[in-house]
Parts: C-alpha cells; sequence; structure tokens
C-alpha cells in the first residue's frame, strides 16, 4: 500500500478510531494529489491494480471531477488516453498487463461510478470527437454478463444523467441530451435495440436477472425512439411470450410488462396509436390480473392493464366516429372488466404496497372514465352497470380493517397510524365517489342508502366498519353538493338525511363512528334548516350520549364544536329551544363555573369554549328578552369573573394550573361574546353592554397583576379585541389602561401584538383615536427602532430563524401600521411635538423600503404613505411648509429614488402583476407631486435627474408634457416605456445606487 | 489487513454492538435541517444556530422494538457543496436512507430528485424515506399537495418539524420495517428525545394561513376557529 492508498483509506474512515490531526493531514494528502497535473494519469494507473474499493472510488471521482471542471485544458494526448482507458474498462480488457485488476469485478457502485465517468465522456465527446463510442462498445456484448451489465449502467446513467427529464436541468443539459438524442438516432439505436432483442432472446432462461435489466434499460429509451424498432411483431412477440410464460422470474415478466407499458403510453398521434394498441391483443395478459400470485408481477400488469385503458380512452376521446372511435369503444369495454378486478382490496393494496403511483394513475382513469358520462342525459345500461361496480369497489376499499377496531376506538399510536392512512388513502376515493355522484346522481343515492341499510344489519364482527364506511361515503358526497340541492333534499337526498336523523346504530358508541355521524349531519345542515321539523332530531345527537354527553372525550370535543356550527347555521330556528339547550348543557358548564380546579383539568380536552360560543350565539340573539338575557349572562360572567377575582387577589404566582384555569376562562367568556352585537350591546340594551365593560375591567386587572405571564396577556388581548368590536366607542375608557399595561413589553412578539390591536382601533375609529394614537405613538416608534433593523433584516446563512421571522412579522405589522394611520387621516400624529424625533428615521425606513423591500406589496404600501403624506403636508395654505424639509426630502430623495432608479432597476419586472400595481402607486406618485409641487418638482426630476441616466432631450420633454396632463392612466403606460427605452440605452452597464 | 476487510472498518463501530445495526445515509441540500433532526435524539439539543456540517458526523441511535433493539448509524452529510468531503463516497456501504427538504424553501424540493439519483448510483434498491422538513414555519412554500416525487420512486413521505419533535419517529419506523421485512414492527418505548422548541399545531397552522390571506389592515386574530369551516 503507498501513500496515497493509505491517505485515502484513513479519509474515508468515519469509525471514530482515527485520530483527527492524522485525518485532516490525509486529507490534506489526497487534495494535494488532486491537484497534480497528471491526476488523471495517475487515477488510471491506481485503478489498473488498486483491489481497495475506497482507492478505486476516489480514483473514478477524480477522474469525473478533472473531466468536468478541466476538459477544456487538457491535451488531445491526455483525452486520447482517458478516452482508450475508460473504453478498455467497461469492454472488460485490462489497461495493464494480464494480472492487472479489472474495474468491472468491482462492486456495484464502482460500476456506476464508472458509468457516469463514461457518460461525461459522452457529455464532452459523442458523436464530435468520438463518434464511433457505441458501436464500438457492441460488439464486446459478446463476452457476457459482465459487459452487458455494464451496459446497461452506461444507458441507465445517461438517461439519468442528461436525458431523464425527472431531474432540473440547465439550458445546456438540455441542449446536451438534444444532440446525444439525435446522433444516437441517426446513428446506432437501431443497433442497441436490436442488441437488446439479441441479449434477451439468448439469455432468458440462463440469466433472467440480467435480461431483466436489459429490459429496463431499454424501457427507458422507448419514449424517444423509432417506435418501430420496437413495436413490431418480433420484438412484441418476444416480451409477450416472457410475461405470459409462468415459471419464468417475475422480474423478467414485470420488466416485460414495463416495456409494453412504455410503448403503449408512447406520445403518438391518435390514428396509430389505435392501431398500435390493437395490435398487442392486450386481452391476453387479463388472466395475469385475476391469477397473479407475486406482488410485483400483479402491480406490473396492473399498471399495464390501467396505462392501456387510460390510452384508449384518450384515443376514444381524440377520435371521430369515421376514424375508428368504435373500435376504441370495443377496446374499452373489453378492458374495462379487468380494470374494475383491480379495486379488489386484495389486488389494489398489493399494489399500494409495491408501486403507489399506479394506484393514483389507477384513480386518474377511473375519473376520467367517469368524466365521459358529463353531459349525457342519461346513462346507457352498460355505463349504469359500470358506476355501479365502481360505487362497489369505493365501498369495500374505505372500510377499515376490524382487527383495529379497538386501537382507532381509544385511539392508541397504532389506532392514530391506522386513522392517518385511512384519511389519507380516501382522498382520492372520495374525489372519484364525487365524480360519479356528480354524472348519476340517482345511482350513488340509491347506492349509498343502501349501504346505510346494510351496514346497520350488518354482523358484529364487521358492523361497526360498514356503519363507518357508509356514514363516511355519505359525508364524502356532500362536499360536492350545492346549495340548492342541499336546501331541497331532492332526488334521494332528503330520505336519507332523514334516515340518517332517526337511525340509532347499534355500534354507536364506537369513537369513529359516532364522529362521523356528527359530522355528517352538520354537513346536510342545510337541509335540515328548511325542514324544521328535523330541529328536534338534530339537537337530539347533539345533546344525548351520541354528541356532547358521550363516553368518548374525543367525541364529547368535537360534538360541543360542532354543535356550535349548527347553533350558527340554525339560530333564530332555535330560540323556542333555549331553554331545553341550556338545561341539557347544565352539567358541561358546570364544569368551568364551579370553582373546583380539580374537576376541570380531568375533563380532558375540552377547553369549554365552543359550548359558550354556542351559548352566547343563543342568548344574544335579540329575540331573547332583556331580563331573561341579562339572567342567562349573570348567570355565567358572575361565577368566572368571581374566579379570576380571587385568583387575583391572592395574588401569588399562580401556578400552571392556575394560569391555565384562568385562561380557560378568558376563553369562554371570548366566546360567550361573539353572540352579542354591537347594535344589542350599545344601542339597544346598554344593560347588557354594561356587564361585559365590568368584565372587561375584572379582566384588565389580570394584566396589572400578572404583567409578565405571556399567554395570560395574550389571551386578554384577544378580549380586548372582541370588546372592540361590541362596545364600540364606549371601550375608550378602558385603553388607556389596556395600552399602558400591554406597552410594558417590548419584545417583537408583543409589540407585533400590540400593533394588531392598534391597527384594529384605527380601522374601526380613524380620527376618534387621534388622541389615544398621539399618547402611545412616540413610545411605540421608540420601541421599535430599538429592535427593528433600519434596512434589510438579516438572515443567517442556514435559512430564516424564529427570531427573525418574529422581526419580519413585527416589520410587516409596523408599516401596516403606518399605513393605516396615513389613510385614515391620522397623519399629523407623526407631526406631534413629542413624535417629531421619530420623523426623520421613520422618512428614511420607509425611503428604504419604498426602493429595496423584497416584498413588492410593503413597497406599494411604503408609496402610498407616500402620497397620502405628500398631500397632507403640501398644501400650503399661507405659503409656509407644514413640515419644513419635507418637500425637498420628497424630491430629492424619495423621487429620485424610488420613482427613478429603483424602478429602472433590471429587478423591477414589469411581468409581475403585483410589480405593475406597485409601478402604478409610483405613477401616481410622480403626478401628486406634479400637482402639489408643479415645476419644483420637474426642475429637479427631470432636469437634473433624468440627465444622471442618460435620458435623451425628446423623450425628457415628452415626460414633462405627459406628466402635466391629467391622465394618470396614459401617463403610466408613457413611463412604462419610457423606463424600458432607458433600459435598452443602457444595456446593462449602468449600475444605479 | 486485506482488502476485502478493510471496508469493513471504514464502517463506525459497527461490530461493537450485539444487536443489529444499519448505516443510515441523510442527504439533501444545506439548511434543510439534517443535523437538527439527528441531533434531536437522545443526548441532542436543538440547536437555533446554523452551523454547517462538514464532510460527515456520524450519530449512532437506538430504537427500542417489539423485536428487540436496533441501531441505526446516522451519518449526517453535509449539504452544502464546499463542505462535502468524499460527498457521495460517504454513500458506500449505506443499508437506508433519508432525504430531506425543506418546506419553506422550494428550490430545497426541487433538487430532491437530483440528490436521490447520486444516492441510488451508490445504494442499489435501499429502502428510502423523504422527509419535508419544517412544517411548523407559517409560511411553507411547497404545500403537501405538491409532493409528488416519492409516488414516482416509490419512496415513503413524511411531514416532520425537528423542532417540535413532530412525526420524528415515523421515518426511523417505516425503515426499521423495510429493513426488518416485517410490517407490522412498532416501537416499543419512545426514544429520549430533546424537548420541543415549538408546539406544533397544525390546526393554528391552517388558521394562521388563513389569516394571513385576510386583509392586512383589519386583523382581528382572536380564539376563533371559524377559518377551517371546510
Amino acid at each position: 500500500m503507498d501513500d496515497l492508498e493509505k491517505a485515502v483509506l484513513i479519509s474515508f474512515d468515519e469509525s471514530g478510531s482515527v485520530d483527527n490531526v492524522l485525518k485532516s493531514q490525509a486529507l490534506a494528502f489526497c487534495e494535494q494529489v488532486k491537484e497534480s497535473p497528471s491526476i488523471c494519469r495517475i487515477c488510471i494507473e491506481r485503478l489498473c491494480f488498486s483491489k481497495l474499493v475506497q482507492v478505486q472510488f476516489w480514483c473514478l471521482q477524480c477522474l469525473y471531477d478533472s473531466l468536468r471542471d478541466r476538459y477544456g485544458s487538457m491535451g488531445v494526448e491526455e483525452k486520447s488516453f482517458i478516452r482508450k482507458s475508460v473504453f478498455s474498462m467497461i469492454c472488460y480488457e485490462s489497461v495493464e498487463g494480464e494480472n492487472a485488476v479489472r474495474v468491472l469485478d468491482s462492486p456495484v457502485f464502482i460500476k456506476n461510478k464508472l458509468a457516469q465517468v463514461v457518460v461525461i465522456l459522452i457529455y464532452l465527446e459523442y458523436p464530435v470527437v468520438w463518434p464511433s463510442l457505441f458501436l464500438d462498445f457492441l460488439p464486446h456484448l459478446s463476452k457476457g454478463v459482465l459487459v452487458i451489465d455494464m451496459f446497461c449502467r452506461v444507458l441507465n446513467s445517461l438517461d439519468d444523467e442528461f436525458i431523464s427529464l425527472d431531474y432540473p436541468r440547465s439550458g445546456e443539459e438540455y441542449g446536451a441530451a438534444a444532440r446525444i438524442k439525435d446522433s444516437m438516432r441517426q446513428q446506432c439505436i437501431a443497433q442497441i435495440v436490436r442488441a437488446c432483442y439479441d441479449i434477451v432472446s439468448m439469455y432468458r432462461n440462463s440469466e433472467p436477472d440480467m435480461c431483466a435489466n436489459v429490459l429496463d434499460s431499454l424501457r427507458r429509451y422507448i419514449s424517444w425512439i423509432d417506435i418501430g424498432l420496437v413495436a413490431n411483431d418480433a420484438f412484441t412477440q418476444l416480451l409477450f411470450e416472457l410475461l405470459l410464460l409462468e415459471g419464468l422470474l417475475d422480474q423478467l415478466r414485470g420488466a416485460s410488462a414495463k416495456c409494453i407499458l412504455a410503448m403503449v403510453s408512447k406520445r403518438m398521434d391518435p390514428k396509430p396509436k389505435l392501431s398500435l394498441l390493437q395490435n398487442l391483443q392486450i386481452r391476453r395478459v387479463f388472466g395475469l390480473v385475476t391469477e397473479g400470485s407475486d406482488s410485483e408481477l400483479v402491480s406490473a400488469v396492473s399498471s399495464l392493464v390501467t396505462g392501456f385503458a387510460t390510452e384508449v380512452l384518450e384515443c376514444r376521446k381524440r377520435l371521430n366516429p369515421e376514424d375508428g372511435k368504435g373500435i376504441a369503444d370495443e377496446l374499452l369495454n373489453e378492458v374495462l372488466p379487468s380494470v374494475f378486478y383491480i379495486m379488489q382490496p386484495s389486488v389494489f393494496n398489493t399494489i399500494q404496497n409495491s408501486e403507489v403511483d399506479t394506484t393514483f394513475s389507477f384513480i386518474q382513469f377511473l375519473s376520467s372514465y367517469v368524466g365521459t358520462m358529463k353531459n349525457l342525459t342519461s346513462l346507457t345500461e352498460s355505463q349504469q352497470h359500470h358506476v355501479g361496480q365502481i360505487l362497489e369497489g369505493i365501498r369495500a376499499l374505505v372500510q377499515y380493517d376490524p382487527v383495529y377496531r379497538n386501537n382507532c376506538d381509544v385511539l392508541d399510536k397504532v389506532g392514530k397510524e391506522e386513522e392517518e392512512r385511512m384519511g389519507e388513502f380516501r382522498k382520492d376515493l372520495f374525489v372519484l365517489l364525487r365524480c360519479i355522484g356528480r354524472v348519476a346522481p340517482d345511482v350513488t343515492q340509491m347506492f349509498i342508502r343502501n349501504s346505510l341499510a346494510r351496514a346497520g344489519t350488518s354482523p358484529v364482527d364487521r358492523n361497526v366498519e360498514e356503519v363507518e364506511a357508509a356514514l363516511s361515503l355519505f359525508y364524502a358526497l356532500g362536499e360536492s353538493l350545492n346549495e340548492e340541492l342541499m336546501r331541497t333534499g331532492s332526488g334521494f337526498l332528503g330520505d336519507l338525511v332523514l334516515m340518517l336523523l332517526s337511525t340509532r346504530f347499534p355500534c354507536h358508541s364506537n369513537r369513529l363512528v359516532a364522529l362521523v355521524y356528527l359530522e355528517t349531519i352538520s354537513r346536510y345542515m342545510k337541509f335540515v334548516q328548511e325542514s324544521t321539523q328535523c330541529i328536534p332530531l338534530v339537537l337530539g345527537a347533539f345533546l344525548d350520549e351520541r354528541g356532547i354527553h358521550h363516553p368518548n372525550p374525543n367525541v364529547c370535543q368535537r360534538a360541543s364544536y360542532l354543535f356550535m356550527r349548527v347553533v350558527k347555521l340554525l339560530k333564530g330556528k332555535l330560540v323556542p329551544y333555549i331553554e331545553t339547550i341550556l338545561q341539557s348543557l347544565q352539567d358541561t358548564v358546570a364544569r368551568f363555573t364551579s370553582m373546583n380546579v380539580a374537576s376541570k383539568t380531568d375533563s380532558g380536552s375540552e377547553d369549554g369554549s365552543h359550548i359558550f360560543e354556542a351559548i352566547g350565539l343563543l342568548i344574544g340573539m335579540e329575540e331573547v328578552p332583556l331580563e331573561k338575557q341579562s339572567k342567562y349572562l349573570s348567570a355565567l360572567l358572575t361565577p368566572l369573573c368571581q374566579q379570576v377575582e380571587v385568583s387575583l387577589e391572592s395574588a401569588k404566582t399562580p401556578s400552571p394550573a392556575n394560569i391555565a384555569n384562568i385562561q380557560q376562562i378568558i376563553m369562554a367568556i371570548n366566546a360567550l361574546s361573539k353572540g352579542f352585537s354591537e347594535r344589542l350591546v350599545t344601542a339597544s340594551r346598554p344593560a347588557i353592554g354594561l356587564m361585559f365593560k365590568q368584565t372587561l375591567d375584572v379582566l384588565l386587572q389580570i394584566l396589572v397583576v400578572f404583567p409578565k405571564i405571556d399567554p395570560l396577556r395574550s389571551k386578554v388581548t384577544s378580549f380586548i379585541h372582541r370588546m372592540v368590536e361590541i362596545l364600540g366607542t364606549s371601550v375608550f375608557p378602558y385603553l388607556p389602561k389596556a395600552l399602558e399595561q400591554l406597552l410594558t413589553e417590548s419584545q417583537p412578539k408583543e409589540l407585533a401584538a400590540l400593533l394588531v390591536l392598534l391597527n384594529q382601533l384605527i380601522c374601526k375609529f380613524s380620527t376618534a383615536v387621534n388622541d389615544i394614537l398621539e399618547e402611545v405613538y412616540p413610545t411605540i416608534a421608540g420601541r421599535i427602532f430599538n429592535v427593528l433593523p433600519r434596512d434589510v433584516i438579516p438572515s443567517g446563512p442556514g435559512g430564516v430563524t424564529e427570531e427573525i421571522r418574529e422581526l419580519e412579522e413585527l416589520q410587516r405589522l409596523f408599516f401596516t401600521f403606518l399605513h393605516v394611520i396615513a389613510t385614515h387621516g391620522l397623519s399629523s400624529v407623526f407631526l406631534s411635538p413629542s413624535s417629531r424625533g421619530y420623523l426623520e428615521p421613520t422618512m428614511q425606513l420607509l425611503l428604504y423600503t419604498s426602493c429595496n423591500h423584497k416584498e413588492i406589496t410593503v413597497r406599494k404600501a411604503c408609496v402610498q404613505i407616500f402620497i397620502r403624506l405628500i398631500k397632507d403636508w403640501c398644501t400650503r395654505p399661507n405659503g409656509e411648509e407644514t413640515v419644513p424639509g419635507f418637500q425637498n426630502f420628497v424630491i430629492e430623495a424619495f423621487a429620485m429614488n424610488c420613482c427613478l432608479y429603483s424602478v429602472l432597476d433590471k429587478s423591477f419586472e414589469f411581468r409581475d402583476a403585483n410589480t405593475l400595481v406597485l409601478f402604478g402607486e409610483i405613477v401616481l406618485a410622480q403626478r401628486t407631486m406634479y400637482e402639489k409641487f408643479g415645476n419644483d418638482f420637474l426642475m429637479h426630476f427631470v432636469s437634473k435627474g433624468f440627465p444622471t441616466v442618460h435620458c435623451p432631450q425628446d423623450l425628457a420633454e415628452q415626460y414633462c408634457h405627459k406628466v402635466q396632463a391629467d391622465d394618470v392612466k396614459a401617463l403610466k403606460s408613457f413611463y412604462q416605456s419610457f423606463i424600458e427605452n432607458l433600459r435598452q440605452q443602457q444595456n446593462g452597464s449602468l449600475v444605479f445606487r | 489487513m486485506g482488502p476485502e476487510t478493510a471496508f469493513g472498518d471504514a464502517l463506525p463501530n459497527q461490530q461493537t454492538v450485539d444487536y443489529p445495526s444499519f448505516k443510515l445515509v441523510i442527504v439533501g441540500d444545506g439548511g434543510t435541517g439534517k443535523t437538527t433532526f439527528v441531533k434531536r435524539h437522545l443526548t441532542g439539543e436543538f440547536e437555533k444556530k446554523y452551523e454547517p456540517t462538514i464532510g460527515v458526523e456520524v450519530h449512532p441511535l437506538d430504537f427500542f422494538t417489539n423485536c428487540g433493539k436496533l441501531r441505526f448509524y446516522c451519518w449526517d452529510t453535509a449539504g452544502q457543496e464546499k463542505f462535502g468531503g468524499l460527498r457521495d463516497g460517504y454513500y458506500i456501504h449505506g443499508q437506508c436512507a433519508i432525504i430531506m427538504f425543506d418546506v419553506t424553501a422550494r428550490l430545497t424540493y426541487k433538487n430532491v430528485p437530483t440528490w436521490h439519483r447520486d444516492l441510488c448510483r451508490v445504494c442499489e434498491n435501499i429502502p428510502i424515506v423523504l422527509c419535508g422538513n419544517k412544517v411548523d414555519v407559517k409560511n411553507r412554500q411547497v404545500k403537501a399537495k405538491q409532493v409528488t416525487f416519492h409516488r414516482k420512486k416509490n419512496l415513503q413521505y413524511y411531514e416532520i418539524s425537528a423542532k417540535s419533535n413532530y412525526n420524528f419517529e415515523k421515518p426511523f419506523l417505516y425503515l426499521a420495517r423495510k429493513l426488518a421485512g416485517d410490517a407490522n414492527l412498532h416501537f416499543v418505548e419512545s426514544p429520549a428525545l430533546a424537548p420541543p422548541e415549538v408546539q406544533i399545531d397544525l390546526v393554528a397552522q391552517q388558521q394562521h394561513e388563513q389569516e394571513l390571506m385576510a386583509a392586512a389592515a383589519q386583523p382581528l386574530p382572536d380564539d376563533d376557529d371559524d377559518a377551517f369551516d371546510g
């Protein structure tokens, strides 16, 4: 072993037993050798005698790197040496003497590495420098398995590295692929296909594995070679023979099927394609779907059958009756029974496990087939029969396996996994179901009715699964039904909903059944809305042990949420039932209003907010008399607030359980308030408003007593948002205290939350919040300039971290904040004496952002702010500037940098819709500046600015003309061509800014 | 030391444990979170600071299955070309693999086929899992629906979040089942993981996305979940 070999071995050693210093020495040594001008020769020599695979791998990698990076600087002789040596290696010849090592005797990863080297040579030298490569190689195939195997590796590697469309490639690589394919088509592909045929014919019995590989390689090429080379009698005959021969290696049979599929899938005109499909006599393989045992073979044949059916359907679509549409119909009818057979769970799951993509194309085919029935007035008998078969297939496939029944019920790890898997698996099948539901509504609804009826009486060992599947089908169907259909329940739909509501399945205690039952009722609520006689049935389902009182907490929680949705929808229709509903919910509500913390934590996942929202929706209606309304509301608010007060009085740092409790209470009150409208609370029933104000007082106290507890702060903030919504301006007296408390924290996340609240206030109350805003603005601006950088938020080399995301979010909200201030008539806030100090940095930040921010919409907002400020601040009623220096800043800095230079930059992409909107604002800004400043603007922008970008005189004159006319649209289109014109003239020679 | 046995020595201590062990290669673009992912296990700490991996780092990770203990030697390779070291040389004798991309960076998904090709050139026919990492992040660029590569090549796909431990075990479980040839194999105890850095809440995540779509001027975040009415 010489030094290089030792160094390579050490550098490959990751066992931890090699000393670090030694290792870096070894790596350095290898690098040094790599830099040697004769590295290619060194590698090739080494490949002739070293049997160490690490050394072989390293040498081939070096050779590859040298060819890739240094080919241009290599001499003719060196190139020729490499070419000859590599060729000898793949032909199993020894480069030097008889005893030398042959690379083809090495493990596969070495041979693949060698193939990669050959392929880069093909890329560099074929066909110009080395035209005979393929033709020279073919005779060596007679040497047998090793060389044939290498031949396949070269073909595969060529496909992977340059031809296949599966990989992202550069334009140059696409060009190379076209060049290589063209030359091969002209020169040698016929010979290569012939060679494959000969090899498979000769070795099919002795070397079936190798033959499978040969066919796999050939398959990759079928899409771009003359189809006649394979779709001829001899080759087709051979492929079918192999596929049908029982006892032959399954891989070889599968490879034949895949080759036939590649022929079937080849892109061709419909007429020749149809005759190709017809000539194949595909019916020969149908038996393999039903009788196949090996999973891979079944998959391959199913793929073939599906692919064939897909292509026939495609031909059928594109052909006229006189061109053979009838033949296509016949072929389709012939293949469909086999296709439907694939839907049998045993076959389908086999494919799913070995070749997922096939199941996708399979369902795709069924969808297209069903799609052909669109727009037909009625279906033929055979179409109805086919649709029925597909529905049966779906039903069988979407059923859970009873072995998982208990797992799914208690939702353990296995159950979760199975449920997740099933959810994913069902998706496409349900899409198919809905397709059928559209083309054959009656058939589908009848089918579901029968499934429900059948499931209700199915034997105990299967009933949970059958009921669950039938309900899931009904649920899935609902997703695509239009509103009209839902309301009227036409066809069998109304019957179905009634059947659903009045059926009590024996397996209702099962979690999955209970859940899908409730989900399905909720989905068909639109029908109930119209048929109010069903309401008691619905309430029963949600309020008894099938819903909110189900023994499984998981079901209770979901039932609460769904019940809230139902209440939202039915609302007014529920007035007569309010008392009953509240009674049924008493025990649930008591869990939250009672003082006993312990009893709440064990109630599990239900946080109560949905129940409280539902109650709020019910009792918040104007139809409820004031007296009752106050009674209901105070019965809930009083005990909840009391609990908070008790926690506040103890004033110690609360325990986590205590925090969670307070959080839950705030959420409950928040949810409750959602049922009350601003009108009711402020105008018609101020007494109710007062109750919420008292609650707000109590909850704000949380911020005072526990200012540092983040989850509490965010919940109280949410509550303030709600109160702003329903209390209107009467919330104002509470704001100073609230804002003061929220301003105690200045972390990006907290600041962002505060900005969201202020944005809400500004959007809702406009100038009415002027005083409040003037009060807090300086503090906020100060905090923000402390945390936000004045230009770009840096991003680390490893992508974006959480801190950076928080800063970006804060920055985005800050710009929204400035934007809403400016656009709601509040720009004077920037000018108040205590805010004045932030004016300069704010303007600089806006300027920088308007030119550079990575998000175009943010840039747009900044330009809009400038337009607003120019309008607000630059009217001179008394000839004096409102904001001294602002006009100059706008003309000199904003106009030049944003309106001219940033637009001229090539990165300003006119084809992007957002950018185009930004551009519109920039043009509007210019017009606004002209309106306000007149010649002062033109003097600077045109006379000083345009020369810096080498604008010709005539263009500048045209600009002046356009900007003076009162037509922003015309100005916009002119300015775009103006900019494009200037860009062209400069041709990228000038770098702005 | 004969040349044939020499290669075995290049593998890390595989002979030193008396239970089955497998070489697992982790590949993918730089910054997709490969190192973060393997370091979640055992004593591994989640590091916010990004330090590119140089060459390769090997981490032995143990899992307890109903069929006994097994070990994955995770070869955490450098994603960035310039820190590549032996690059695909590290894949040699890999028995299973994870290809990682970052759902918040489209390019990292675009490069998945290339990683797959380079991997398969060295390791033919090994079980491979495709992992879309960082699903805890609000603005993802690669939606689950857009991930289709695994279907073409018969890989298993999982969405993970190394930061929150979300689905941490899934890739290992899949590979263990494939390697053992037992579809019912399961982990009997959870490995000790570093505490989650963030709590992933997929429902909240959808809600966030919905929120972002709402008009920027009027954000009213509260606990409402109407966002996913369906």
